[in-house]
């Protein structure tokens, strides 16, 4: 009862008086940057597109369509028009009988047929071979099955209509799709590398430089040490022992990235250290766990986020690296890296395998970079 | 008003744009120069002061803007276009700083940079440059010229900048040199060989000087005429020695009245001995040489301490004299050597855990009432963060009760406390860390420098405060002051310090009476300098 009393005297108050934290400042002015704010909208647009785009795309990633390889990217459907009746013509032809005008209405072909002797159903397989039709079958002028024993009919087949946005790849599979997984891997390595190198080198960076003297020493010399070792080598050994996979890949770049991190946060911290709130808790026997978690750990989050920022597209950067050299993400998943090395050694016939990976994978960082420096111009508004 | 104007400023404005929209900061304001004249602009932190000179030397900050008229010479100053705003600025209006550590740039030697104002503004050859910053070093008594010219800024003394930068601002004969606060940096001796320079140097130079400060000692001292400002409007203004003597607008009597007053009483002597240090010393190494000894700077040397219950021991001393540091040895913050006892309990080797518990009862305030409070937390958590150690067991409303209790007692508004220390202001913030410290209920309480950083008439409030809350819950004291007003209003017995030990030591009366030291009664002369005629004023008024 007293509790309920108290915390009602307490509500009051409370939603009289609430203040605008520095993180409401900051949110503020992020919110007036134009650039910030565009790169924001074209990031979560992306990210919605990597994560809910290829159920909309008809198209599966690793989907093969051997007799569309390497089709330039086209709003047209495939076939094209003007393949169609010859490749109509030329399957019928197999068949041995005499072929009247085709004529195409929409996606159905249709061409007389005739033959001196009654006509054999199961020439309609002839036609359902081509991967460009489908469901053929022998029809009479009013358009039901053919009866039985006749010589003359017409032969109807639907046309398969595909499009290809992006064309395909080398393999014929839709590059659009692939473009659209492509994203998603990318990204998820992306945030996933960037919150473990987030999570590692905050604690990590934070502890050495508030404890400070021997400990500080020890720790940084074991990321000295850690930064010594070549980032591929480190690679290449780790994918020796466990072998190609997803989880890998953001183990191996968060595991090179809190390096940074660690660096950052420890510097800040130093200066932290000596800030008067901190000595104030100190004063008042706040523990080291408790100074670390309520006053270092949250004032060093301003430069944190920043860099975090940019860290996600160095971690996508170095995604891609890793998949170009074909130490990352296996066939036929594929992330952007992945997309734009298959496009460079496809670049002189089919130029928009190289293209469109390329620009999707520049517009992320892009606005990556821009947020980014959004997000350090509201945190800090004093550098500018 | 003699002589011809070199400034005119008619309906001066600044606005600064904020996420909340524009926020005037100076409003209307006028004000002329005459040649030769010293004018100072008075008022609080946050009156506009700084910004109606900013706004002449178009030095704005990047959301600011100024609006109105400012005619040097007849040239209007207000939108002029950079190029030719730097043929006036540097040149003819130059401008000296607060901070004598950050305005020089440490990269260079300081006969370079007074050089370079004057082989921008009036060409001619390096060695000639030269020959005339050796003459400038001279004129601003720079001990040896020919050596100093060559030196860094970290190789000069605090002072010894603050000269380099007066220097700098007079190479090229201004008309009108802008003085933003050059002192207030600096510790009362020094404070006072400044304003001394700069008033021979007005006299053989003879351009005008615009003075802007906080403090009312030195504008009687310095200026001819005084402009006393109030949220960005002028108030009053008119000579110096009329304006001081019948000040007609209640916000000039009360910065005039501003001073804390009052003596404390010393305390029972049987009174029970809470914290003593015996023979106190912190040593800093600062590196050893290869196989050589290792360099101590001694901080603080051998200082013994006796804090009786409900005593305020005020320790003085400029700035280096150790007094922080011990009082931060006192609470064993810091490493130190001698013994040290709280209620009869040996604490001279106890450690962190031991300490936790005593922590309660030994309570810190901060000068900088900007930096002493976390900015990412809200003033209610920073209040109740001593409970979250201490009491572990509160509920969170009891906390939360206990924080409003606090705040009542220190005089703030308690619905204030979902709000973040960067919405208050520097007194507010004090009362913050007071409410802070006080909310453990401690038994000493080590203030160090606790109104230094803020204006008068607060820090007035803040002293009556301090004296309120030791009445009511028999505080003990140790005030770390540079500031003597303020020390001889809070306490009862004074120690002064100098580089790392006691010069002397006595109850306060007889310490501000009859100081034994030569290096007190110096302190005293320069303190008291600036200060006399405000008693007079104030026996003048009555």
């Amino acid at each position: 009862m007293t509790e309920h009393v108290l915390s009602e005297q307490v509500e009051e108050p409370a939603s009289l008086g609430a203040g605008r934290s520095l993180w409401q400042d900051a949110w503020l002015r992020l919110r007036s940057n134009r650039a910030a704010v565009a790169s924001a909208l074209v990031l979560l647009l992306l990210a919605l597109a990597g994560f809910i785009g290829p159920w909309l795309v008809p198209h599966s990633y690793d989907q093969i369509y051997p007799q569309y390889v390497r089709v330039p990217a086209s709003l047209e459907a495939y076939p094209k028009q003007d393949r169609i009746v010859p490749d109509f013509q030329s399957a019928l032809e197999r068949a041995r009988i005499t072929i009247g005008d085709v004529e195409l209405s929409g996606s159905v072909v249709r061409a007389p047929v005739s033959d001196d002797e009654p006509l054999d159903p199961r020439i309609t397989r002839y036609v359902d071979r081509s991967d460009l039709f489908d469901n053929a079958r022998l029809q009479d002028a009013d358009g039901n099955p053919l009866a039985e024993g006749a010589s003359s009919g017409f032969m109807v087949a639907d046309v398969q209509r595909l499009r290809f946005l992006f064309g395909t790849d080398a393999n014929g599979r839709d590059l659009l799709a692939r473009i659209l997984i492509g994203i998603r891997i990318s990204l998820a390595i992306g945030l996933l590398a960037s919150f473990m190198a987030l999570a590692l080198g905050v604690t990590y960076g934070a502890i050495a430089g508030y404890f400070g003297g021997r400990i500080d020493n020890v720790m940084m010399r074991v990321v000295d040490v850690l930064y010594s070792l070549p980032f591929i080598f480190f690679v290449i050994l780790l994918v020796v022992f466990f072998g190609r996979s997803f989880v890998l890949i953001f183990i191996a770049i968060g595991f090179t990235e809190w390096l940074d991190m660690a660096r950052i946060v420890r510097g800040q911290t130093l200066t932290i250290k000596r800030q008067e709130y901190v000595q104030a808790a100190e004063a008042m026997g706040v523990s080291s766990a408790g100074i670390l978690k309520r006053h270092v750990i949250p004032n060093t989050l301003g430069p944190v986020v920043v860099f975090v920022t940019l860290l996600v597209p160095k971690a996508i950067l170095l995604e891609s690296l890793l998949s170009f050299l074909g130490l990352g993400v296996q066939e036929p998943l594929t992330s952007l890296g992945l997309l734009i090395a298959e496009g460079a050694s496809n670049m002189r016939g089919a130029a928009w395998l190289l293209l469109y990976p390329a620009v999707t994978l520049t517009v992320i960082l892009f606005a990556l970079n821009f947020l980014g420096d959004g997000l350090r111009d509201a945190l800090d508004p004093k550098d500018r | 008003m003699a002589g011809e104007k070199v400034l005119s400023l008619r309906g001066l404005t600044v606005d600064f744009a904020t996420p909340d929209g524009w926020v005037q900061a100076v409003r209307g304001v006028d004000l002329d120069v005459a040649r030769g004249e010293t004018v100072a602009l008075v008022g609080e932190s946050g009156s506009g002061k700084s910004q109606t000179m900013m706004a002449i030397m178009g030095l704005l900050a990047s959301n600011g803007r100024a609006g109105g008229s400012a005619l040097y010479r007849g040239q209007e100053m207000i939108g002029l276009p950079e190029r030719r705003l730097n043929r006036i600025r540097g040149e003819k209006i130059t401008m000296i700083f607060q901070e004598p550590m950050t305005s020089l740039d440490p990269l260079y030697r300081i006969g370079r940079q007074i050089a370079e104002p004057i082989l921008h503004h009036r060409g001619g050859s390096r060695a000639a440059a030269r020959q005339r910053v050796l003459e400038l070093l001279e004129l601003v008594g720079i001990p040896q010229p020919e050596r100093r010219i060559d030196s860094y800024p970290h190789e000069l003394s605090g002072g010894q900048r603050q000269r380099v930068m007066i220097a700098m601002a007079l190479a090229n004969d201004p008309d009108i040199l802008i003085a933003d606060e050059p002192t207030t940096a600096l510790d009362v001796t020094i404070q006072a060989q400044i304003l001394t320079l700069l008033a021979e140097l007005q006299e053989k130079i003879g351009m005008a000087i615009v003075f802007i400060t906080h403090d009312l000692g030195i504008v009687r001292r310095l200026a001819d005429r005084v402009y006393v400002m109030k949220t960005g409007e002028v108030v009053e203004q008119g000579e110096t020695g009329p304006l001081f003597a019948a000040p007609t607008h209640p916000y000039t009597r009360m910065l005039l009245e501003a001073e804390p007053t009052g003596r404390k009483a010393p305390p029972n002597p049987e009174a029970p001995r809470l914290l003593s240090g015996r023979d106190i010393g912190v040593h800093f190494s600062l590196g050893r040489s290869w196989g050589g000894e290792e360099a101590l700077l001694k901080a603080v040397d051998g200082v013994s301490v006796t804090l009786r219950r409900k005593q305020t021991i005020g320790i003085v001393g400029e700035s280096g004299s150790g007094k922080s540091t011990l009082g931060r040895a006192l609470l064993r913050l810091l490493p130190a050597s001698g013994s040290l006892e709280f209620k009869n309990q040996d604490i001279s080797h106890a450690d962190r855990a031991r300490m936790r518990p005593l922590r309660r009862q030994l309570q810190l305030v901060f000068q900088d009432p900007f930096g002493s409070l976390s900015p990412r937390m809200t003033v209610g958590q920073v209040i109740t963060e001593g409970l979250i150690v201490h009491e572990k067991d509160l509920s969170k409303s009891e906390r939360d009760r206990r924080a409003i209790a606090a705040m009542r007692e220190v005089g703030l508004d308690p619905a204030m406390r979902n709000r973040y220390p960067h919405e208050f202001s520097g007194g507010q913030r004090q009362r913050i860390a007071i409410a802070r410290a006080l909310i453990l209920k401690p038994e000493v309480m080590v203030l160090d420098e606790p109104t230094s950083a803020l204006d008068r008439s607060v820090q007035k409030q803040i002293v009556d405060l301090l004296r309120d809350l030791q009445e009511a819950h028999d505080l003990s004291y140790i005030f770390i002051s540079h500031d003597l007003a303020v020390v001889r209003a809070m306490a009862d017995y004074i120690i002064v310090m100098r580089h790392g030990q006691i010069v002397e030591e006595g109850p306060a009366e007889e310490i501000f009476e009859a100081p034994r030291a030569a290096y007190t009664q110096a302190l005293l002369a320069a303190a008291v300098d600036n200060r006399r005629f405000r008693t007079a004023v104030q026996e003048a008024a009555k």
